[in-house]
């Protein structure tokens, strides 16, 4: 294995589990038991993703594309660890910081600064670290007097401000960004785009997003996903093209989202 | 981070010995390794759970306050302590109840809010990388601080009205570490199982009021037949309201026998309920 390697997914797999009833689960659980030597099951599976390969390398930035119910979020919550892949292999070599929703997890009665504190610890910083980093978060949030505020107060916009701010604090090596820029205005998504850029020189980028442009301008490889499956992979620019090209043709139909 | 086929690699060479060591240690080791987390979560509930509330704290202390003299005033005359002796004072009762009911209040507190606590916390399971075995672990320390709220006012209420306190009250930090040990066993139990359903809740609000007739809260188990006396001790409660009324209220050293195996039995429960946790764990982001 080259050593230069960060994140290195090897045909993974996911199925959820969907059940009819609480007491289909009831009875997976007492009757389904492989020790009993019952091969019946008593739920479906919907395999979210299929067969997923690909590998990132250290300083790396790998854009993400697919639509709706593709597998990219599940793709992205097996690779910070939150689920774990049904079959295949993932490794990951480094601290991952996901902004996905990180602004989910505010807690809405307290202020802004507490929040960075929990935000921060829930990140994986020590307390020590995030106090002295606390005046830098507060200055790229830049939402002023605000931080003494409950969140409940905050608009959407200014709690993602707040929760990129957290995670840009971080330290990670790998950052994951999950559609989650679209909210802030434009000056404020140049501010994180800028800020992205200038972590692309030490760091890996696991980028997601709809739009084609957002992913050239940041990434230089991609990977297509589409149905559980690696469609395309390569240079971001031929991915992006084929991908735009198939939602021309392709019609938007639900049957896609049906478990087997 | 290694997976494969949804199994958790740890990296390096081990021999069954070695990893039955290290699952023995990773409780403490992953608490040590998360405590500003902890930390930061616990403040933030004791927080929450005053909050908006006018009096705050005081609440936490009314609330035994009145139990404690309900009792007083309900059992006072009548009652006899076990050693047949008429007691001494209604007070001398009221603490003796007061003691079982510390020991059985802190565990209904965990045993009803552990089967809805991974669902409490799904927004941070499912979109962060937390520590979902962590959240008993938090959970539990802020049931101690009210079960502490209890335990002093106990003892104020003894140094009060007796005018001094035994000195084996000083074994009760030694009381407390299995006691939480074995609450928190309990909780990963009945957390990972209330994660796959919300019947762990309603089963454990129709069997609590139960198991408190099976408890010797409002008694004494020496008062029994010696058959009985023996089936109680199957109740692991039996064995902790037992020492902590021997050393608060009587001042004397508890049966070394219910000692061991009160001990036993919450180690036991703490390791199995931690290894039930660990097991289910990489089924729960995809249930809550």
């Amino acid at each position: 294995m080259s050593s230069d390697v960060i994140i290195k997914a090897k045909h993974l797999a996911k199925a959820y589990k969907l059940y009819d009833s609480p007491g289909d689960w009831l009875k997976q659980g007492l009757l389904g038991s492989p020790l009993l030597g019952s091969s019946k099951t008593y739920y479906k599976s919907f395999w979210a993703l299929k067969d997923i390969t690909f590998e990132v390398e250290k300083g790396e930035s790998l854009g993400i594309i697919g639509r709706n119910g593709c597998g990219k979020s599940t793709l992205l919550q097996i690779v910070c660890g939150m689920t774990r892949p049904t079959k295949g292999e993932i490794w990951v070599k480094g601290r991952v910081a996901p902004v996905l929703a990180l602004g989910a997890t505010f807690d809405l009665e307290a202020t802004g600064r507490e929040n960075v504190l929990i935000g921060g610890a829930v990140l994986g910083l020590k307390r020590p670290e995030i106090i002295e980093k606390f005046d830098s978060i507060a200055d790229f949030a830049g939402i002023g007097d605000f931080m003494e505020q409950p969140i409940k107060l905050y608009s959407t916009g200014m709690r993602t401000r707040l929760a990129f701010a957290i995670c840009a604090h971080m330290n990670a090596e790998i950052l994951i960004v999950d559609e989650a820029l679209s909210v802030g205005d434009l000056a404020f998504q140049k501010k994180c785009i800028d800020w992205i850029d200038n972590f692309r020189r030490s760091g890996t980028l696991l980028f997601v997003s709809h739009s084609p442009a957002e992913l050239s301008r940041l990434c230089n490889h991609a990977i297509w996903i589409d149905n559980g499956h690696v469609r395309e992979a390569g240079d971001v620019a031929n991915v992006t093209r084929a991908y735009r090209k198939a939602t021309l043709v392709e019609q938007d139909s639900m049957s896609r989202f049906s478990a087997v | 981070m290694h997976y494969v086929d949804g199994k958790q690699v740890i990296p390096g060479h081990y021999n069954r010995f070695q990893l039955f060591i290290r699952f023995l240690l990773e409780p403490f080791t992953g608490a040590w390794h998360h405590r500003d987390l902890i930390v930061a979560i616990l403040r933030r509930e004791l927080r929450e759970r005053f909050s908006g509330s006018v009096a705050g704290w005081v609440w936490a202390i009314v609330a035994p306050v009145i139990s404690l003299v309900t009792y007083t005033l309900v059992f006072g005359g009548a009652a006899k302590l076990p050693d047949g002796k008429p007691a001494s004072s209604a007070i001398d009762y009221a603490l003796f109840v007061f003691g079982g009911l510390i020991a059985f209040n802190f565990f209904t507190e965990m045993a009803y809010r552990a089967p809805s606590l991974l669902h409490e916390y799904a927004h941070y399971l499912k979109q962060t990388m937390f520590p979902a075995e962590m959240l008993p672990v938090i959970s539990t320390l802020r049931a101690t601080t009210y079960a502490s709220i209890g335990l002093t006012l106990m003892l104020l209420c003894q140094l009060i009205f007796s005018g001094t306190l035994h000195w084996t009250v000083l074994l009760l930090p030694l009381w407390f570490i299995p006691f939480l040990a074995f609450l928190l066993g309990i909780t990963w139990l009945l957390s990972a199982m209330g994660a796959f359903t919300r019947d762990t809740a309603y089963l454990m609000i129709s069997i609590a009021p139960v198991l408190m007739f099976a408890t010797p809260v409002f008694f004494s188990h020496e008062a029994l037949s010696p058959d009985v006396k023996l089936l109680m001790y199957a109740n692991i409660l039996t064995g902790f309201i037992e020492i902590i009324r021997d050393i608060v209220v009587f001042g004397k050293l508890p049966n070394i026998l219910v000692v061991a195996w009160t001990v036993f039995l919450s180690a036991l429960t703490f390791w199995v309920g931690y290894w039930f946790f660990r097991r289910q764990q990489g089924g729960i982001t995809d249930v809550i």
